[in-house]
């Protein structure tokens, strides 16, 4: 599982952080949403997805393991 | 004067969207404020609704609708939007100004209030909390409000901008004429007196920078590496003032008092004190629950919105208590579930003006109920509370709020 940020969406509540501070993590210039490793541990998956719900500006979402969409 | 952003009389609000409703009146025998918000939904007013009170505003009590008055600043603008209209008023950076104008201090202001700084805080906040408890445990009684919930803040608020610790008193005075006083002479000299003494903190840490907030503010540089004009260093500095004051305190006093009166829920908290997690978790939800803010907006020009008609200059009423027990949203709204996983509450907005010093708020109040409950035994409300303590509002509160515990005897007796 992988994890994606839409930094235009992103403002920085940093619930996801509170949650999985693995995975999330907040920059400090912007205060918005790094994602620490893309690539979700299957450990984390739960954590993850819990955070992915919690976002309040719906700036994060989960998609299948491989490369990224778009990319070809 | 030339007035510029004068709602206009309502008569392009259909009849059935009419409702009278004074956000600022709480009717006699109303223990909780936020209970005149829940009164409408449960009467079944529409949904997107006028009242002609406070100078006329819309009220929204949709959470999809808030949500959208939030991220929509092309409508629904930050610029010029207090109720009752008054003008000129103060223009808060960055709070009253619309994106993209309002990146500037945004962006100034965003690494002080990340994660990672607020952890910097947390021996400072855990250390007040404590003295100001320990100040008075023994005694078995406190009014949570005076001793404890605007203490707090504001000595959090010296503490961020490097001002010594015998301002305390001084800013509490300023703070509570602020926010409580209604004659207009008073508070227009009460705005002054706040921004001389911000005006002469600047002026200070100009001259001696110090490792604080305020310092950061004063030798920020823009983009053409100048200063930044002194009016918004001022009005900075005034929106964190005015923000992260009673706000704080008055979330504090609503969740103190559900916690005085349901002893199961404060064993939830005490239970949790070495599980920070599950600790953060619960007062998430109480922060669901106690949303004291109810913030404005103003339309920006004439529109339809849900097949309504806007008028430019409508304000607009977004009462986030309501938008979080939105049963489109919330699983069991009403209940009050203290490991509730997915809780996407509104308390502290969303959008570009989201609360830029939530995380810090949260903290505090986390910090304060672990030290409290650290060292104080089971509490419940005293018999006696204060006749019309409640008030109604932007900000929704209490100014008195007395709570009482059982002291050891062997301390007792000492």
């Amino acid at each position: 599982m992988r994890v994606i940020a839409n930094h235009a969406l992103c403002q920085g509540h940093a619930r996801c952080e509170d949650l999985c501070p693995e995975v999330f993590a907040t920059d400090a210039v912007e205060g918005k949403v790094v994602i620490v490793q893309e690539e979700v541990p299957a450990a984390l998956e739960d954590k993850v997805r819990l955070a992915v719900r919690n976002c309040p500006e719906g700036a994060l979402r989960v998609a299948k393991s491989g490369p990224a969409e778009g990319a070809a | 004067m030339t007035l510029l952003f004068q709602p206009s009389p309502p008569d392009h609000v259909p009849p059935e969207r009419m409702v009278d409703f004074d956000m600022f009146h709480i009717p006699e025998g109303v223990s909780d404020p936020a209970e005149i918000w829940h009164d409408l939904v449960r009467r079944g007013v529409p949904d997107i609704f006028y009242t002609p009170h406070n100078g006329g505003h819309w009220v929204f009590l949709r959470y999809e609708d808030i949500v959208e008055a939030y991220r929509d600043h092309s409508v629904f603008s930050t610029y010029q939007t207090p109720v009752p209209p008054i003008e000129p008023f103060p223009v808060v950076q960055p709070q009253g100004v619309d994106p993209p104008a309002h990146n500037v201090f945004r962006r100034l202001l965003a690494p002080m209030f990340t994660p990672t700084a607020v952890r910097g805080m947390m021996g400072e906040l855990e250390r007040r909390a404590a003295v100001l408890i320990d100040g008075f445990a023994e005694r078995g009684a406190c009014d949570f409000i005076t001793d404890f919930a605007e203490r707090y803040p504001t000595g959090t608020f010296l503490y961020l901008f490097g001002l010594p610790e015998e301002r305390l008193d001084a800013f509490l005075a300023l703070a509570n004429t602020f926010f409580r006083s209604t004659d207009p002479a008073a508070r227009a000299q009460n705005i002054g007196e706040i921004y001389a003494v911000l005006d002469q903190l600047f002026r200070e840490k100009k001259r001696n920078p110090g490792n604080d907030i305020a310092t950061q503010i004063v030798m920020a540089r823009d983009e053409n590496g100048a200063q930044h004009p002194w009016e918004d260093i001022l009005n900075c500095g005034f929106l964190l003032f005015v923000a992260g004051l009673d706000t704080v305190t008055n979330t504090m006093a609503y969740i103190w008092r559900y916690l005085a009166t349901t002893p199961a829920a404060q064993k939830h908290f005490r239970d949790r004190l070495d599980d920070p997690d599950g600790f953060l978790r619960g007062i998430e939800e109480l922060m669901r629950i106690n949303a004291v803010s109810n913030l404005f907006r103003r339309v920006t020009h004439d529109c339809e919105y849900r097949g309504v008609q806007f008028r430019r200059n409508d304000r607009v009423v977004l009462p986030n208590t309501v938008a979080n027990r939105d049963p489109r949203v919330f699983k069991a709204p009403q209940v009050i579930d203290l490991d509730r996983e997915v809780n996407v509450h509104l308390t502290f907005g969303v959008g570009p003006h989201r609360c830029i010093g939530s995380v810090l708020a949260k903290r505090e109040v986390m910090v304060s109920l672990q030290q409290w409950l650290r060292r104080i035994p089971e509490f419940k409300l005293a018999d006696e509370q204060p006749a019309g303590s409640v008030f109604g509002g932007s900000v929704m509160g209490f100014t008195a709020l007395r709570l009482q515990w059982e002291v050891a005897a062997k301390r007792a007796a000492a």
